[in-house]
C-alpha cells in the first residue's frame, strides 16, 4: 500500500512530479559541472603554467661564478665546471618522475661565425657570437631501459622557430632572428661554425645547414643553437653541459612547505618528500644528479603559485556558489510541492494515517525524486562539464563516481532539508478544516 | 487597461494570501539573484586582480639601448634620464622601474687579496623587490638606505663566503669602491650569481657616469594593456628599444585568457542555470493557480486580465526578490574577494541594476507556464478535475 501510494502519485501527476524533478535535475547538473570542472582545473591549469618555462635550474656545484648579463655567460670557454650528460636519465626515476614535464641542458660557448660561401677566408671575415648546444625532440635513455623524449622546445615553450628545429646528428642548425638579419641568413643557408682554439694555428670550421630562425624575446636571438652533441664537438668538451633547465609540475608552496627540512621531524620529512612541492623535486634532483646546485626558479615557481592558489579558491568558491544556488531553487520547489499537498494529506490523516506514517509517505516520494533527479542531473551536468572542458582548456574532464556520490548524497540531502518544515507543519495539519477547504 | 482598484486589491490578496508561498518565491527570486550579482561582481574583480598577481613573475618590459651586441660585456648604454621620463602610474597601478648597469668587476671580501671576477649590477629606482622577485634573507633594513651598501646574490655570497653585515672589495681596472652587504638575495636566476650595488657606485667602476644598460619595469594590466603600454613608451623613448618579455608576456596573455576563459563560463553557466532553477521552482507554484484562474474566468475575467495580472505580481515579485537579494549578492561579493584574494572586492554599482533586471526578467519568464492556463475549464476546475 506504501508503494502503490508513492508509485500513485508520481503517475496520476506526471507534470507536476516533471516540473520538480527538471528542476532538481538542472541545479544538480551544474554543481556536477562546475565539480568536476573545479576538480581537473587545478591540474590542467598547473600544466598551461608550464609555458612560463622552467622552474628549476641545474648547475655544477663547484663552479666558478657565471658571469651572466642578460643571458650571456661572458667566463672564459675553459672556465668553469660541467657537469655529465649520460646521467640525465636518471632525472626520470625520482619519486616525483611523473611531475618532470622536461628538461634540456644547455652548453654555451663563444665562437665564429662564417658565410657557408666563403672558401678562402681571413679573420676580419669572422663575427663572434654565442654558439648554444641544447636538445630538440630528443630521446634520454632511462636507466629503466625505456627511452623519454624532451627539449628545448618544451622547457622554453615560447621559443618559436619560423621554420623547423634541427634533427640531431644531421649537422643543422638554427639562427637567432636578430643575427640572421644581421648577417642575411635565411633557411636552407650554408653556414660554418667554430670555436676558437689558442693551441691550433690553423682554426677548423664545421659546415651547418640553417634549417629555421629563431624568435626568443632575449639574447638567444643573437645565438646559433645546434645541437648538444654538436656543441661538444665544436667545443672540445665531450659528454658535457653546463645548465639543466627543469620545467616541473609542482604543488603551490604553502606554510608547511616553507618550513626548513632540516627542522623537520621524520614524519614531517617524509610527508614534505612526498608532496611535490618544488622543493622537494629540487632536493629529489640533486640527491640523483651528484655534484649540482638546484635552485628554484623563484619568479616562475612563486608567480605560479600565487596565481594557481587563487584561481583554485575562486573556481571552489564558485561551485559553491553553484551548489548553494542549487540548492536553494531545490528546496524551494520541494517546499513548494508539499505546501500543495495539504488536501492529500488531510484526507491520508482522515483516513486514520497518523503523523508520522504522512511523514515517511511524502519523505520517501521527494528521497525518490531526489535520486531520479540527481541521476539526470549528473548525467547532464557530466556533458555540460565536457563541453566546458572542450571549449576552454581542450580537454574532457573524466566523469568519476565521487562526483555522482556526492551529487546523489546532496540531492537527497537537500530535498529534504527543503521539504522538512513544511513536512513538519503538514503532519500537524489538522484535516477537518483542510477538507472544508479553509 | 487601466487598473483598477480592484486590479491592485487582487495582486495585494495574491501576494498576501499565503505567506509560506509568498516566503518560498521571493527565497528562490532573491537567492538567484545574491548569486547573480556576486558572482558577476567577483568575476569583474577576478580579472583585475589576476593580472596584479601576475606580477609576482617581475619585470615583463625592457627598456635596451637600440644596437645590442653581444661582442662586448660593457656594451652600449642608455642615459640615465631616461628613468625620469618614465609614466610612474598607468591604469591606477604605480610602474615599478628600476635602470640597471651592469659592470663585469673583480671582487674580493674585505681583507682577502684573491680577487675573482662577477657582475656587478646598479641599481637606481623603485620597486626593485617586484622587479626581482626573490627571497632576502639576513636583510639588514638599517643598512639599507646606505648608498655604500649592497645586496648579494645567494651564489655569489656563498663563493665570496660573505654574509649581511660584511664588507665587499670591488674593483674593475683600477678603479675601487667598497661596499657593506645588507642582504643576500636569493632568485633562482642569473641575479644569484650578481653583486647588486647603488647605480652610482656601479657608474663609478665602469667610469661610465650617467649611464645605465638597460631599465627593467613590471606594468600590471592585462595582456592588450601591456601591448599598448609597450608600444606607447615606445614612441615617446624613441633612442631606445622598448620589448616586453616573451616568456612572460606570451605566458601572461594564455593564462589570462584560460582563467578568465574559465571565469566567464562557469559563472554563465552557473546564472543560466540559476535562472532555470529559480524559473522551474516558480512554475511548480504557478500550477497550483488553478483554481484561482478557474474562479477568475467563472466570474468573467478574460484570460488577458487574468495573465495581465499574474504578470504585475511576477514584476512585483521579481523587484522585490531582485533589489533584497543583489544587495545581499554584492555585500557577500566584497566578502568573498577578500576570501580568495586578500582584498576586498570593490563593488561595482553596474552590477546592481543588471542583477535586478535578470531578476525580474527571470521571474516574468517563470510567469508564462500561465498562458497554459488559457485553456482551463472552470467548471473541471471546480469539480475537482485536473
Amino acid at each position: 500500500m506504501f508503494l502503490r501510494l508513492v508509485a500513485d502519485s508520481f503517475t496520476r501527476r506526471p507534470r507536476r512530479k516533471i516540473l520538480s524533478m527538471a528542476a532538481l535535475a538542472m541545479g544538480m547538473a551544474v554543481a556536477t559541472a562546475a565539480l568536476s570542472v573545479s576538480l581537473d582545473v587545478g591540474d590542467r591549469l598547473a600544466e598551461e603554467f608550464r609555458s612560463l618555462g622552467a622552474n628549476l635550474l641545474v648547475t655544477p656545484q663547484a663552479d666558478s661564478l657565471p658571469l651572466e648579463i642578460g643571458g650571456v655567460d661572458y667566463r672564459p670557454a675553459n672556465a668553469g665546471a660541467y657537469l655529465p650528460e649520460a646521467n640525465l636519465g636518471k632525472l626520470k626515476t625520482i619519486f616525483w618522475r611523473f611531475n618532470i614535464m622536461a628538461f634540456a641542458p644547455i652548453l654555451q660557448s663563444p665562437g665564429q661565425l662564417l658565410p657557408g660561401n666563403v672558401t678562402d677566408h681571413k679573420p676580419s671575415d669572422y663575427t663572434d657570437i654565442q654558439i648554444l648546444g641544447t636538445w630538440s625532440n630528443h630521446s634520454v635513455p632511462v636507466p629503466d631501459g625505456t627511452t623519454y623524449v624532451t627539449g628545448i622546445e618544451k622547457t622554453n615553450p615560447w621559443w618559436t622557430v619560423d621554420g623547423r628545429w634541427f634533427h640531431e646528428g644531421q649537422t643543422e642548425c638554427v639562427v637567432g632572428s636578430l643575427l640572421a638579419k644581421r648577417k642575411g641568413l635565411h633557411i636552407g643557408d650554408k653556414i660554418l661554425l667554430n670555436v676558437p682554439d689558442p693551441s691550433k694555428m690553423v682554426q677548423l670550421f664545421l659546415p651547418y645547414m640553417v634549417t629555421g630562425i629563431l624568435s626568443t624575446g632575449s639574447s638567444e636571438e643573437d645565438a646559433v643553437v645546434v645541437s648538444l652533441a654538436d656543441a661538444q664537438k665544436l667545443a672540445r668538451l665531450p659528454q658535457v653541459y653546463r645548465r639543466l633547465y627543469v620545467s616541473a609540475l609542482t604543488k603551490p608552496e604553502d606554510a608547511f612547505a616553507r618550513k626548513d627540512p632540516k627542522t623537520m621531524t621524520p614524519a614531517e620529512f617524509d610527508k614534505w618528500y612526498c608532496t611535490p612541492y618544488i622543493s622537494a623535486i629540487a632536493l629529489q634532483i640533486s640527491e640523483e644528479l651528484k655534484g649540482t646546485d638546484v635552485r628554484v626558479i623563484r619568479r616562475v615557481a612563486e608567480g605560479e603559485g600565487n596565481v594557481l592558489s587563487r584561481v583554485r579558491t575562486l573556481l571552489w568558491l564558485v561551485t559553491f556558489a553553484a551548489l548553494l544556488a542549487a540548492a536553494l531553487a531545490v528546496g524551494a520547489s520541494a517546499a513548494a510541492s508539499v505546501i500543495e499537498r495539504r488536501t492529500e494529506i488531510g484526507l491520508m490523516k482522515a483516513l486514520g494515517a497518523n503523523s508520522g506514517l504522512v511523514g515517511v509517505l511524502l519523505a520517501a516520494e521527494q528521497l525518490l525524486l531526489a535520486f531520479v533527479g540527481g541521476g539526470i542531473g549528473y548525467a547532464v551536468g557530466i556533458l555540460l562539464a565536457r563541453a566546458l572542458g572542450e571549449r576552454i582548456f581542450g580537454f574532457t574532464p573524466e566523469p568519476k563516481l565521487f562526483v555522482l556520490l556526492v551529487i546523489l548524497a546532496l540531492a537527497a540531502l537537500i530535498t529534504l532539508i527543503g521539504s522538512a518544515y513544511p513536512l513538519l507543519r503538514a503532519s500537524r495539519y489538522d484535516p477537518a478544516p483542510i477538507l472544508r477547504g479553509e | 487597461m487601466a487598473a483598477s482598484p480592484m486590479f491592485w486589491r487582487i495582486i495585494r490578496r495574491l501576494l498576501t494570501a499565503n505567506y509560506g508561498r509568498l516566503f518560498v518565491i521571493l527565497l528562490a527570486l532573491g537567492a538567484g539573484a545574491a548569486v547573480t550579482s556576486a558572482l558577476l561582481n567577483l568575476q569583474i574583480d577576478a580579472k583585475k586582480r589576476l593580472t596584479t598577481e601576475f606580477r609576482a613573475l617581475g619585470a615583463n618590459v625592457i627598456v635596451a639601448p637600440r644596437t645590442t651586441t653581444t661582442d662586448e660585456a660593457n656594451g652600449s648604454t642608455l642615459d640615465e634620464s631616461l628613468l625620469s621620463q618614465l609614466p610612474s602610474q598607468y591604469e591606477a597601478h604605480s610602474v615599478p622601474a628600476v635602470g640597471f648597469l651592469y659592470v663585469i668587476g673583480e671582487i674580493a671580501k674585505a681583507g682577502e687579496i684573491h680577487f675573482e671576477p662577477a657582475v656587478i649590477a646598479g641599481t637606481q629606482g623603485h620597486g626593485l623587490a617586484e622587479i626581482r622577485p626573490g627571497r632576502r634573507t639576513q636583510y639588514l633594513a638599517n643598512l639599507e638606505s646606505d648608498p655604500a651598501s649592497c645586496e648579494a646574490g645567494a651564489k655569489a655570497a656563498e663563493q665570496f663566503k660573505v654574509q649581511a653585515g660584511d664588507v665587499l672589495q670591488l674593483r674593475n681596472q683600477g678603479r675601487e669602491a667598497n661596499c657593506k652587504i645588507f642582504a643576500v638575495v636569493q632568485t633562482g636566476g642569473p641575479e644569484d650569481t650578481q653583486i647588486f650595488t647603488n647605480l652610482k657606485t656601479a657608474q663609478t667602476l665602469a667610469n661610465l657616469p650617467g649611464r645605465i644598460s638597460l631599465i627593467q619595469l613590471s606594468v600590471t594590466g592585462t595582456p592588450a594593456s601591456v601591448t599598448s603600454f609597450v608600444s606607447a613608451l615606445a614612441q615617446r623613448l624613441p633612442e631606445a628599444d622598448v620589448h616586453g618579455i616573451k616568456q612572460f608576456t606570451e605566458a601572461e596573455g594564455r593564462i589570462y585568457d584560460r582563467i578568465s576563459g574559465i571565469l566567464s563560463a562557469t559563472v554563465l553557466l552557473v546564472l543560466f542555470l540559476t535562472s532555470l532553477c529559480v524559473m522551474a521552482g516558480m512554475s511548480n507554484v504557478a500550477v497550483e493557480r488553478k483554481n484561482d484562474v478557474g474562479l477568475m474566468k467563472a466570474i468573467g475575467g478574460s484570460i488577458e486580465k487574468v495573465v495581465h495580472l499574474f504578470l504585475t505580481e511576477a514584476i512585483l515579485l521579481g523587484i522585490a526578490g531582485g533589489v533584497v537579494g543583489s544587495a545581499i549578492g554584492l555585500l557577500v561579493s566584497i566578502w568573498l574577494g577578500k576570501a580568495v584574494f586578500g582584498v576586498a572586492a570593490q563593488p561595482r554599482l553596474i552590477v546592481y541594476p543588471i542583477s535586478v533586471v535578470l531578476t525580474i526578467i527571470t521571474s516574468i519568464a517563470s510567469a508564462f507556464p500561465l498562458r497554459r492556463l488559457a485553456s482551463i475549464r472552470p467548471a473541471s476546475v471546480f469539480r475537482g478535475e485536473e
